[in-house]
């Protein structure tokens, strides 16, 4: 993985997630709202995947329900987190011309790999996607 | 490296890379020496028939961004239900050349 292209991932998924977060919104406001989901596991299977109900638990966690919203779905609040700080991060890299997200990408990467810490990962997403299939998202 | 081996290795390995980088890979490999050929030939490459076929199938949970040893672009599609979906169907068509680039990356270490 390189600056060239890790970077304008970045931008182009947090740019779409905000866009996301603005239409449902909107579709919110109007009451009549038929957007309800993009998910394709969700849209083909009818079974929930690991991280639906997240925008509903960030929105949630915009009320300032921070509980209520780990319930919706706890990768919302990463989501939340990654969505704050990732462009602040990407900006502070381009104007001072370092690398330091590429970085943080490349150790994580790293980090995750390792068996001791991607076992605990996996049972954790799917503990998460046995409870949203209970919650019946 | 023999002319003979290198065109062997060519031919029962070219599709797991770009058809670009073969040229270079087979020059490279000629320069190379004799004695990193085992270690050449017992290396094993992802097929990019495989990653489209997960892709298709599992690829809006980054399943197929794990298999070829994308961790970190796997996690963010898993955690963004596969990119709100546009991800997962950008990679439909990305994760074949994906994982062509995976293996020069995997070929390259010893070259």
């Amino acid at each position: 993985m390189t600056r060239r292209r890790l970077y304008p991932i970045i931008a182009i998924v947090c740019s779409l997630a905000y866009a996301w977060l603005f239409l449902f919104n909107h579709a919110h406001d109007e009451e009549n709202s038929h957007v309800q989901t993009v998910c394709i596991v969700k849209n083909v299977t009818g079974v929930p995947c690991p991280s639906c109900g997240s925008t509903r638990s960030i929105f949630m966690l915009m009320q300032g329900d921070f509980l209520g919203a780990a319930k919706a779905n706890p990768i919302g609040l990463i989501s939340a987190l990654v969505l704050i700080v990732a462009p602040l991060w990407l900006f502070f890299d381009l104007i001072k011309r370092r690398e330091t997200l590429l970085e943080f990408y490349l150790t994580f990467e790293q980090f995750i790999r390792k068996k001791q810490h991607a076992i605990p990962a996996i049972t954790l997403v799917i503990a998460n996607w046995i409870w949203n299939i209970y919650k019946g998202y | 490296m023999e002319e003979q081996k290198v065109d062997m290795f060519i031919l029962s390995n070219s599709k797991f890379f770009e058809s670009h980088m073969v040229p270079q890979i087979r020059e490279r490999l000629l320069a190379m020496d004799d004695s990193k050929w085992a270690l050449i030939q017992t290396l094993q490459f992802k097929d990019p028939t495989t990653s489209i076929i997960v892709s298709l199938l599992a690829g809006g949970l980054g399943i197929d961004r794990f298999i070829i040893g994308d961790t970190g672009m796997g996690v963010g599609k898993l955690l963004t239900c596969g990119g709100l979906g546009i991800w997962t169907i950008v990679d439909w068509f990305m994760i074949m050349d994906a994982t062509r680039q995976k293996n020069m990356l995997k070929l390259s270490q010893y070259l």
